[in-house]
């Protein structure tokens, strides 16, 4: 996983998980079905906009609230390759890396960004590179996160971890 | 030679005090003439007070109680009233100092250490997170943002156990890595509402069954939370995770607990380990006497109004002062259930003699506290004095949006919702109960009430409470999450507004996304249901 390169949906601060992933379809447990109602509790049409390869980019406390997994399953089968935001929710971050979801932590890009262009996401350099070739850097995560992403998940890493 | 009489002896005693100097005085009486005397006139022999007014005050305002405090200095219950009548204490302290006090105050209090209080004189600066995750990692101590593999003593899920199972499945492992720390209780669509969690459920039953997983609670028993704390599935100084975001609660009792996601939990079934970052601790002092009217749930409203849902953001957040010393395992579990909604990692209220207490009255099995150490490094320290508080309302759609009853009172609602694992416990029902005794609920609210277990709905009809809400003209549900998350039982239309106990008040919680959720106290609750508005609860409690 070096980079990534996708259109951008542009989302606010405080984005919650009952707002990505409305508590009604919890009981849905096979993932491509829950994709068909991610972000419906923010625009109903939101699942059908949605193309693999999709980067979404939020504010502070991206993925608040309930520690439902579904809100970072159904974004990960509905296509979206990354998420950059300000900041993250603890349990999502969690989530999200288990899934196999790459996220990205910048303070000053989300501000820059705008809905709608296509940014390159480089893991290898730790940039966020903007269509108007603005460059902001990254953190990058410890690398037994990144062990767990590059394997596609946690499932797939202890499986592995388990055979050897 | 002229014997003195009993009173002259004593105040020859209390001026020379040894047998030898009173003698002297007397003009050369041999010391054993002298003891003579005063085994005849009934005097004891002088003695320096072996306690000290500072020490025997200190262990009056910290036990309030004869026994409590004579066993500290190792003497009888009348033995320390002696000494305290010695020194004119005679009236009850107000309030009751503890061990996380005197951390908290450390300085300011001046309390000393030869009181004969056990107090921790590690040097390791230490929060309850970093040395409750040093002991399960195996290590002497451990520094903020180390990241530690360690063995949880619960692992707690509820419905969503349905996709752990599946998740776990997928792994391949045949065995679950210990059973009995496993804790799994229905409650999230308790009976189910679909086809779909049906079949989640039986999926569940069929897999605790063949995994021998003895800690399983059918939809009978009530909210996973509450019922972990009442069957002490978690103990003090013990560490415990769940597939719940409200996981936090259990810092009531003096544990680290936190929320994980269901493929987490697969792993942890699997392999008996996660991984946890040690979190920075901020510091919460609450200060004050609540008025009346005034509940944990809006002191803990009102201090996530102020530190913003991102307030507590990845951090262990303890709390400290006399507020909350004196608040029940039932408050605090509020607190620390609620801490969540400010992004804790971990909430927890020291260990202390009334979640003993609490303890001794379910279970007589063994734990081992953890408290900070007196000089712990805290990230932040926050401190708030809650005696002039008015009642909060959190208003949609986040849970820091919030205001002080003045200025929502007035707003029509549809529904009143009374229960859930951050205020369903039986002295919520009874602050409820209290209010709405011989009223009757508005004509146009719809009210429910989700007592949060099975215990607590036999104690709230053992203690009448049921009866009162039912003349009131509320709709009583079985003990389980109900409508706070939406699933079922009491979900809102377009436009509807409803006032709840519960926790979140996201877009969308309760149903509709273009309903509305205010979140306040049982109190509010019970006094909006006579009103049909949002009301001010302190006319009502007296």
């Amino acid at each position: 996983m070096e980079q990534i390169t996708g259109r951008v949906w542009k989302l606010g601060d405080n984005i919650d998980t009952d707002v990505i992933y409305p508590g009604k379809y919890l009981p849905i447990i096979d993932a491509p079905e829950m994709a068909l109602h991610v972000l419906e509790g923010l625009d109903p049409e939101f699942p059908k906009k949605i193309e693999k390869g999709d980067v979404i980019v939020a504010g502070f406390n991206f993925g608040c609230g309930s520690s439902r997994e579904q809100a970072a399953t159904s974004l990960k089968h509905a296509g979206i390759a990354c998420i950059v935001a300000k900041s993250f929710s603890r349990i999502f971050f969690r989530n999200a890396i288990n899934q196999g979801l790459a996220l990205v932590q910048s303070k000053d890009a989300p501000d820059k960004i705008q809905p709608g262009e296509t940014i390159t996401i480089n893991f290898a350099s730790g940039e966020i590179i903007t269509s108007q070739n603005q460059r902001f850097s990254f953190p990058p995560l410890p690398e037994f996160l990144m062990g767990i992403l590059e394997d596609g998940g946690l499932i797939p890493h202890v499986k592995k971890s388990l055979k050897s | 030679m002229k014997i003195p009489r009993k009173e002259e002896l004593l105040k020859l005693q209390a001026k020379y005090r040894t047998d030898k100097r009173i003698g002297e005085a007397l003009g050369g009486v041999p010391e054993y003439l002298v003891a003579y005397w005063r085994r005849k006139k009934n005097i004891g022999r002088y003695s320096l007070p072996k306690y000290s007014k500072e020490q025997i005050k200190d262990l009056w305002e910290r036990y309030g109680n004869d026994t409590k405090a004579g066993a500290e200095l190792g003497i009888s219950k009348s033995g320390f009233y002696k000494w305290r009548k010695l020194y004119n204490l005679l009236e009850k302290p107000k309030a009751l100092k503890f061990q996380q006090l005197e951390f908290s105050l450390a300085g300011q209090t001046g309390l000393s250490k030869s009181a004969g209080i056990p107090v921790n004189q590690s040097s390791r600066k230490s929060t309850i997170a970093q040395k409750l995750l040093a002991k399960k990692a195996g290590k002497a101590e451990i520094l903020v943002g180390e990241i530690v593999n360690v063995e949880p003593d619960l692992a707690m899920s509820h419905d969503n156990a349905g996709l752990v199972i599946k998740q776990f499945k997928q792994i391949g492992q045949s065995q679950v890595w210990n059973p009995h720390r496993i804790v799994i209780p229905l409650d999230h669509r308790a009976p189910a509402e679909s086809e779909k969690t049906a079949t989640a459920h039986k999926s569940i039953r069929g897999f605790v069954r063949e995994q021998k997983i003895k800690n399983f609670y059918d939809i009978k028993e009530g909210i996973c939370h509450q019922v972990v704390i009442e069957k002490a599935h978690i103990l003090p100084g013990e560490l415990a995770v769940g597939t719940d975001s409200h996981t936090t609660s259990y810092g009531c009792l003096g544990a680290l607990s936190t929320g994980i996601g269901a493929t987490e939990m697969a792993a942890l079934w699997a392999t008996g380990r996660i991984w946890l970052k040690v979190p920075d601790s901020i510091n919460i002092i609450i200060q004050g006497k609540m008025p009346k009217g005034v509940y944990a749930k809006d002191v803990i409203l009102y201090i996530i109004g102020q530190l913003t849902v991102e307030g507590a953001s990845y951090k262990s957040v303890e709390y400290y002062g006399e507020t909350v010393t004196k608040m029940s395992v039932s408050e605090r579990f509020t607190l620390c259930n609620l801490s969540m909604e400010m992004g804790a990692k971990f909430a927890v209220v020291p260990f202390d003699r009334i979640a003993r207490k609490y303890l001794f009255s379910i279970t007589r099995q063994k734990y081992e506290p953890i408290f900070s150490d007196r000089d712990a490094v805290f990230e932040k320290e926050y401190e708030f004095d809650v005696s002039n508080l008015e009642p909060q309302v959190a208003c949609p759609h986040n849970v820091d949006n919030v205001k002080p009853i003045s200025e929502v009172k007035g707003i029509k609602v549809d529904q009143v919702v009374l229960g859930s694992c951050t205020n369903g416990r039986l002295d919520d029902l009874k602050v409820a109960a209290k209010i709405l005794k011989g009223k009757k609920i508005h004509p146009e609210i719809r009210m429910l009430i989700l007592p949060a277990t099975r215990t607590i709905y036999l104690q709230a009809m053992k203690k009448g409470y049921l009866k009162t809400f039912l003349d009131a003209g509320a709709v009583i549900l079985n003990p389980g999450c109900g409508p706070c998350l939406g699933a079922h039982e009491g979900i809102l239309a377009a436009g509807e507004r409803c006032l709840a106990t519960t926790n979140r008040n996201f877009k969308g919680r309760m149903g509709s996304p273009e309903s509305f959720v205010y979140l306040a106290s049982p109190a509010v609750a019970a006094t909006t249901a006579i009103k049909g508005e949002i009301a001010d609860p302190r006319e009502f409690v007296k």
